[in-house]
């Protein structure tokens, strides 16, 4: 009897342990969920910011539609489903309308060429790459200042989504949009809610470089001072390269650190001026971190700067730049910064001209970068090949400036340009035909170095709030310039003012092929009939007619068989 | 609706089992016993299949057709049919005819390898949003090897425990019992040397099946006849 007893229980506890593995392997089995998309790529979404309170950008990121191509039956009704447009069948006007009227959408795929591709490139006949590039500064244009109530999001063309593309115009052409009975491509972007980006940082970057004090002068040297902001706004963040605004400018600005460094090196070529070189951030909300830049300065400092240059854009021009002021152009100073420049132009073969563009005080609304120094009552000009003034959040370095569309010479010249017109004015060889960068000296202008930082700034997206303090870009940037310079600081700043930035801003998508619910309703019912059928006819062989009728009888005879 | 595609096809891979149970005689008869026991013994069978092919078979480079390894595999294959013997010959049944015996034994082995090779990726893959048509294939599968494992259990069941057979016939089921058990190489060698596409090979699984139940089920009555 205890016997028993005792192999009972060990019998349950085998049991229970048994069932408690069961369960467990049952609860593991739930969990399992594997990613089976037809195809996954990389989406950057499109910029969501606040300016002054009024909200711009897309305002959701996460996506769950059926998709549709450019080619949806009219009338239907497109607030459930993603529209995929390719760049290259892009209509303007018919983006512009349905944002306009205010139409709700699913969501918006826009699907770039490849040669728009930061890691990639790819040469393209010159006539489809311009028009390219102007349909898609149309169509930042348009996005940057919309309120979109509905997830954007930018792409590249590759084989894979080419031919889920191709999949969905061949199902819309014959008229039947796709919704969650008609089966059809699903998109599915699994992110969190975008959030506030917390205290934008943004840093600003100087380097200085030491002139020569002669003995016994106590007086403070004077400051030549050259600038070049380094960050970008474009209509998706993760894609805001900035080739030409302001990478050409970045560029310039070090190889012109790297020429005067070797100048300084050695005692008896170093100037009676001090150089003093700023990267700054924050260029595009009306170079912000310029004014928090300047207004860190000693007063002495301010006042011993002769003169500023800030370069902005000057990566595609081909034989003209401009030179753009606030003080007017009959000032001595003026005259005299824009007469050496112009010796030198000549020289090299350079269109240069002056314009002058008043600053309203009053209006916070600033232009160009020399307009902050003006402010604070240092002459300033900013060299560019960009004739007129940009409007705000405008040539701010956006998708369409991409690599391809910057000329190397072009950044070369700009150099030659800059540096010989500081030299002649560090040295007082004003006037004088002496060439110090001459092409084939130990002072001539790398072109290599400007390749390969072209090509690097040509790769980073820039766009300051989604730097963070020690960004390695950032830090790169510093260490170049403290290889050039005596001293290098880093400032640090809170972009504040009207823009309020949110996060996530890029993804991946996942395009998953998914059968509509008739498709397994129908599949039901065929298996239901199947094994239908199957039943009646082992049946029938094994048991024989008889039984399958009476199966169908049986009720009925015992109801017989009781009564 | 991906629950709702895992339980069709879950009931097209297992539907078919649970029917012919209810539909012929072994659900009177009581035959789940030995379902359950010839499915362990087929576990068993897997178990010993799996170490020789380990043991014995070399991993390959390229995905391509070696006939010798093919004929090791078959080898392997003749496995199965010592396992289904065991099942029929040496395990304890009930008092259940032996035309009902080798019909419980054929549906537990099915069940057993369907649930063994096609629950788990029907449960993993089928429940997610994209779509595709492996999952019914793979059912259709299902019913071809429930069809074809009956059959074999018949010829097995034939060969060893039917003792006085015309000996006109007695090649016959070999050579039928030998295609049957050798039905796995023949559709990996379709896949892979023919490269006929799945569907294909479901088609040429399902015709093949049919045909060697038909012929398994007229050897069996003509085996019957001289007893009867």
């Amino acid at each position: 009897m205890m016997l028993s007893k005792n192999s009972g229980r060990g019998h349950r506890g085998l049991q229970e342990s048994m069932y408690s593995v069961i369960s467990l392997l049952f609860i593991l089995v739930a969990c399992v969920e594997l990613c089976d998309a037809a195809a996954a790529i990389d989406v950057y979404r499109l910029i969501q910011y606040d300016m002054s309170g009024s909200a711009f950008g897309s305002r959701f990121a996460a996506l769950n539609h059926h998709a549709a191509s450019l080619h949806f039956p009219p009338g239907a009704d497109l607030s459930r489903t993603v529209l995929i447009i390719p760049l290259r069948e892009l209509n303007i006007t018919f983006v512009r309308d349905y944002i306009n009227q205010k139409k709700l959408l699913g969501g918006l795929l826009f699907l770039l060429p490849e040669i728009f591709n930061p890691g990639n490139g790819g040469n393209k006949q010159v006539h489809e790459r311009e028009k390219l590039k102007n349909v898609l500064a149309e169509l930042e244009r348009l996005l940057i200042h919309a309120n979109l109530p509905y997830p954007v999001y930018f792409a590249f063309e590759n084989n894979e989504i080419d031919t889920v593309l191709a999949d969905i115009k061949k199902n819309d052409a014959t008229g039947q949009p796709a919704t969650a009975t008609t089966g059809g491509y699903k998109l599915v972007i699994p992110t969190p809610e975008p959030k506030k980006v917390a205290s934008p940082t943004i840093t600003n970057i100087q380097g200085w470089l030491s002139g020569l004090k002669a003995d016994g002068d106590m007086n403070q040297l004077p400051t030549i001072a050259i600038v070049a902001s380094y960050d970008t706004f474009g209509a998706a963040p993760a894609l805001s390269m900035g080739s030409d605004s302001n990478g050409s400018g970045i560029v310039a600005l070090l190889e012109i650190a790297r020429l005067f460094s070797l100048l300084y090196s050695n005692p008896k070529t170093r100037g009676r001026y001090n150089l003093l070189f700023g990267l700054t951030s924050g260029g595009p909300y009306n170079y912000n971190g310029t004014q928090k830049w300047l207004r860190s300065f000693d007063q002495r400092l301010r006042e011993s700067i002769d003169y500023a240059i800030c370069l902005n854009s000057i990566g595609s021009w081909y034989n003209e730049l401009w030179i753009h002021v606030s003080k007017p152009p009959d000032n001595a100073y003026i005259k005299q910064i824009f007469e050496g420049f112009l010796n030198v132009a000549e020289e090299l073969d350079i269109k240069v001209g002056l314009k002058h563009k008043k600053i309203n005080i009053s209006n916070p609304r600033v232009a160009w970068e020399h307009e902050q120094f003006s402010r604070l009552r240092v002459t300033g000009a900013t060299l560019s090949q960009i004739p007129v003034a940009p409007e705000l959040l405008e040539s701010t370095g956006g998708l369409f400036d991409s690599r391809q569309f910057v000329n190397e010479t072009a950044i070369t010249r700009g150099v030659k340009l800059v540096a010989e017109s500081f030299a002649r004015h560090i040295y007082g060889h004003q006037g004088k035909n002496v060439k110090i960068f001459a092409d084939g000296g130990s002072l001539a202008v790398n072109p290599a170095y400007v390749q390969s930082w072209l090509d690097l700034l040509s790769r980073t997206p820039r766009v300051a709030p989604f730097l963070s303090k020690n960004d390695p870009f950032v830090m790169a940037l510093k260490k170049e310039l403290a290889d050039h310079t005596d001293e290098v600081n880093l400032q640090h700043e809170i972009l504040e003012g009207m823009f309020t930035f949110y996060d996530s801003t890029s993804a991946t998508l996942n395009i998953y092929q998914v059968a509509s619910v008739a498709f397994d309703l129908v599949l039901l019912l065929v298996l239901g009939s199947y094994l239908i059928v199957l039943f009646c006819f082992l049946v029938i062989t094994t048991r024989g007619l008889d039984d399958l009728i009476s199966l169908f009888r049986r009720p009925h005879s015992r109801k017989v068989k009781t009564a | 609706m991906t629950m709702f595609h895992f339980f069709n096809c879950a009931i097209l891979t297992f539907g078919p089992h649970a029917v012919y149970y209810s539909a012929t005689p072994l659900s009177e008869y009581d035959t789940l016993g030995t379902s359950v026991k010839a499915a362990l013994v087929y576990l068993g069978t897997a178990l010993v299949k799996l170490v020789c092919l380990a043991t014995f078979l070399q991993v390959s480079e390229n995905d391509g057709f070696d006939p010798y390894q093919e004929i090791l595999k078959a080898f392997i294959g003749f496995i199965d049919v010592a396992g289904l013997y065991f099942a029929l010959t040496q395990l304890t049944h009930r008092n259940i005819s032996q035309n009902h015996k080798f019909q419980a034994v054929g549906l537990g082995w099915a069940f057993a390898d369907s649930v063994l090779h096609r629950l788990a990726p029907l449960w993993v893959g089928a429940r997610g949003l994209e779509f595709t048509w492996d999952y019914i294939l793979q059912g259709l599968e299902a019913n071809a090897n429930l069809v074809l494992s009956i059959s074999l259990a018949a010829l097995v069941s034939l060969i060893w425990l039917r003792k006085n057979k015309p000996k006109t016939l007695i090649p016959i089921i070999y050579a039928c019992a030998g295609i049957v058990a050798t039905m796995p190489s023949i559709t990996s060698y379709l896949r892979r040397e023919l490269e006929w596409h799945f569907p294909k090979v479901i088609g040429f699984e399902l015709f093949t099946s049919l045909v060697m139940a038909f012929v398994s089920w007229q050897l069996f009555s003509a085996c019957q006849r001289p007893s009867a």
